[in-house]
């Protein structure tokens, strides 16, 4: 069988760059072969999509030798354009890989680069939006899809060209779990209704590895160091998977453990577990947090709070107490409301009615800079936060603010710098750090000014694993000192391991607030209907006792 | 008939020759027969809601009574200073009234003919149809339009920008220095991000075979028909007739003197 797409020993480097983005890579895509290229952030990814789609090597400022061949044909030698029509891509970022305003233009703008005549377009463009069922939003302006409804539309404008692969960039890397989810289902559907190869490239594999044929190894010095199935990969090549930072399904992190070697028969999902449940051990199910909140004077309270956006109600009678000593994690569903009370909770918004009170003092009757000393917030994007021009001032900054002597600034950097592990990044502007360091540095400006509540819209959201975990440990760290946290998520597995108590938002009310651990003993349609899903170890918990109490009631 | 539904770039150049044929006019009778017609189609054709035509027509109407109050009072004196015109008790110089008049009613029409076109015609459309009748290169359209999307993601990436910046315990500027400090310091991340999302975008329009060239089709294509050329001398017959008018009741000039 003749190969789609062949890469030969391609090595790339840019103009500005010290090393290699890519090194020596070779492999082969067949037709309709659906491969998941798995990688650490940063390890040249999204460098081979451009290289596999023809713009890299004409709009590439740097070298690039080997060769990528297409059906035959280098793909250096098709016309500018050409080869966009076979490989299409969807990209990470919902946002910005859209140039019209309306669902319809936009798939229109494809059709038109390759000049496809006009009395052609209406029915595809009907037909495509009915594989991505979006066809209801046909004339509706771009800005007002959901995530989750962008990417469905990416997607549409692609498979309007009737690629022959389809190369899907992180595509789940910015949606919240439940619109990640639906875009796996819509490609697996579209795997059975139309033919094209798939190539999925991802640092995270869960919901992909029942879609994949073989995966494709990268380390972070972009080489190729695997090209196989996955589950030999696990077997063979596990600890590389692991100092990579290429991070297994959750499934299988919690099942690893308790297996010997040879891995071959982990299971990757729930489903694979469930036909084979085995006993846990019950460190999986251990939680990290232990702490019990201080319950004698509330550090804030909530009364009645409201928020209106001109006659759109946002937060609706909101009542509750925070304490000293908590870890809160506010879940619900997008657009329930979440973010903006973390904005009201920080003094950022001002509510419409009710109010709330810090430590027996109403918010506006603080000063600003005092209440900053008492409220840090981190914001989902880190740059955003950043004001000075080198890490060491960005750390200092707050500390000037309170007037500090320049012996202790530099004391208590060099101890944030350090609990970050960013020791030695002193002189580097913020924008120069990578994803995971950056994250660090913004929490670190927040924590430096010993806040007493700390408030982070979803901190993991479109980070690779290893990010979130340094984050957390750092969170962790700064709770067991005293520090209370409020934290946003959509990640089950966050709130299982370390919130101590679950605030639930529902259309912009508080539909629940308990301990974490009772929130797990509500029914998965109750659990469904807040758009919460029980975490990863409870669910194979279940399993295991569902199969036990099977064996034992068998006669 | 609608004038949503004229071409937009036949519109635009009747909008432009009808401006440049009043900067020729210079008496007030024409400018203000041409405000009353424009007016009058905008509304009965253009599915305007009058409260926001009038509100859009507020600050022309400013800038036209500043206009109309300078020119009377820094007039150069009068040749013939004798014939006067008395409006609410004060009696003004004729030429120097009515130059000011002229001057003023120019600046309303030009704001009449430019609402018109706003309040009717689709950004979008406009672009496209730009490409398309006036032969504007795609590569330089398509990338205002790109622009276009980013102004609103702009505002509210400056919004969460600011409140980022004060939860820092950055205060409030409240001087000029202070605040062209702060919106200096609002400049990098907002251009860091920025440069990167153009760079995306223009990757994933490449990535969907755009190159730039006129090898292309048009979902939406525009064309000239006859009613774009009817709306054309339609506005330019009701110039000629108002400027015929005003001739009959002698105000009629034209040139700068």
């Amino acid at each position: 069988m003749k190969p789609l797409v062949q890469v030969q020993e391609l090595s790339l480097q840019f103009d500005a760059a010290k090393a290699a983005v890519l090194s020596n890579i070779s492999f082969e895509l067949f037709e309709n072969e659906r491969v998941l290229l798995l990688g650490p952030s940063g390890c040249g990814k999204s460098t081979l999509t451009f290289c596999l789609n023809g713009i890299y090597p004409r709009e590439l400022d740097g070298s690039m030798t080997g060769q990528v061949i297409f059906n035959g044909k280098n793909t250096a030698d098709y016309l500018p354009g050409e080869l966009s029509k076979q490989v299409g891509v969807v990209f990470q970022d919902p946002e910005t890989q859209f140039c019209m305003l309306t669902v319809e233009d936009e798939i229109a703008f494809g059709l038109e680069n390759h000049a496809v005549p006009p009395s052609e377009m209406e029915d595809k463009i009907v037909e495509v939006l009915q594989l991505v069922d979006l066809l209801a939003f046909k004339s509706a302006p771009i800005a007002t899809l959901s995530g989750g409804q962008k990417q469905r539309l990416a997607l549409a404008c692609i498979l309007a060209l009737e690629p022959q692969l389809l190369i899907l960039d992180e595509p789940t890397a910015n949606l919240d779990p439940e619109a990640a989810q639906q875009l796996i289902r819509t490609i697996q559907t579209l795997q059975r209704k139309r033919s094209f190869g798939l190539l999925i490239i991802e640092h995270q594999l869960d919901g992909w590895t029942d879609i994949a044929d073989r995966c494709l190894l990268l380390q972070s010095n972009g080489e190729l160091f695997y090209d196989g199935s996955f589950k030999e990969a696990i077997a063979s090549k596990l600890a590389s998977l692991e100092t990579e930072g290429i991070w297994l399904p959750k499934v299988a992190q919690y099942v690893l453990p308790a297996i010997a070697p040879p891995y071959q028969h982990v299971p990757l999902t729930i489903g694979a577990y469930a036909a084979q449940p085995i006993e846990l051990p019950d460190y999986t199910l251990h939680k990290q947090t232990e702490t019990q909140p201080i319950l004698q004077e509330p550090f804030m309270k909530l009364n009645n709070l409201s928020w209106h956006v001109k006659d759109r109600n946002i937060i609706q009678d909101v009542s509750f107490q925070l304490y000293t000593n908590e870890f809160v994690a506010i879940v619900g569903a997008n657009g329930s409301g979440k973010t903006s009370l973390s904005r009201l909770l920080a003094g950022i918004q001002s509510p419409t009615k009710g109010d709330i009170v810090l430590q027996g003092k109403k918010l506006p009757e603080w000063r600003q800079s005092d209440l900053r000393k008492k409220i840090g917030y981190v914001f989902q994007n880190p740059e955003h936060q950043f004001i000075a021009h080198t890490v060491f001032e960005e750390l200092a900054f707050g500390l000037r603010l309170r007037g500090l002597s320049e012996d202790i600034i530099i004391e208590k950097v060099s101890q944030a710098l350090a609990s970050c592990h960013l020791s030695g990044m002193e002189q580097e502007h913020p924008y120069t750090l990578s994803q995971g360091q950056k994250r660090r540095l913004s929490v670190a400006t927040m924590i430096i000014d010993e806040q007493e509540m700390l408030l982070l819209d979803e901190p993991t959201f479109g980070q690779d694993a290893r990010t979130n975990q340094e984050l957390m440990q750092l969170l962790t760290a700064r709770f067991q000192q005293g520090t209370s946290i409020v934290m946003i998520t959509h990640d089950m597995e966050l709130v299982y391991h370390y919130a101590t108590r679950v605030i639930v938002m529902e259309h912009g009310h508080k539909v629940a607030d308990m301990p974490t651990a009772a929130l797990w003993n509500h029914s998965d349609e109750q659990l469904s209907a807040w758009k919460l899903k029980r975490p990863i170890p409870l669910q194979l918990q279940q399993l295991w006792e569902r199969k036990c109490t099977h064996v034992f009631a068998a006669p | 008939m609608y004038l949503q539904r004229l071409n937009p770039s036949i519109k635009a150049c009747t909008v432009v020759l009808l401006i440049i044929l009043l900067a020729f006019i210079f008496d007030p009778v024409t400018p203000m027969l041409m405000i009353f017609f424009t007016m009058f189609i905008t509304l009965a054709f253009g599915k305007v809601r009058w409260k926001t035509y009038f509100l859009f027509f507020i600050p022309f109407s400013i800038f036209a009574f500043g206009m109309l109050w300078t020119t009377l009072i820094f007039q150069k004196p009068p040749t013939n200073a004798a014939d006067t015109i008395t409006v609410l008790w004060w009696s003004y110089p004729r030429e120097s009234l009515l130059t000011a008049l002229a001057l003023s009613t120019r600046v309303l029409a030009v704001g009449s003919l430019s609402l018109l076109f706003i309040f009717t015609t689709n950004t979008i459309d406009f672009i496209l149809s730009l490409i398309q009748q006036c032969k504007v290169p795609p590569k330089i359209a398509y990338g205002v339009l790109a622009g276009y999307r980013f102004l609103p993601m702009m505002r509210d990436e400056m919004k969460l920008v600011h409140a980022a910046h004060r939860i820092r315990g950055v205060n409030e500027a409240h001087s000029f220095w202070g605040k062209w400090k702060q919106y200096s310091r609002f400049a990098i991340p907002l251009l860091a991000s920025a440069i990167r999302k153009a760079e995306r975008t223009a990757m994933a329009m490449e990535s969907k075979g755009f190159t730039g060239d006129r090898q292309r089709t048009y979902y939406k294509s525009f064309s000239v028909v006859l009613q774009d050329i009817g709306f054309l001398l339609l506005m330019v017959a009701a110039f000629a007739i108002a400027a015929y008018l005003s001739f009959l009741l002698g105000y009629f000039k034209w040139g700068a003197s």
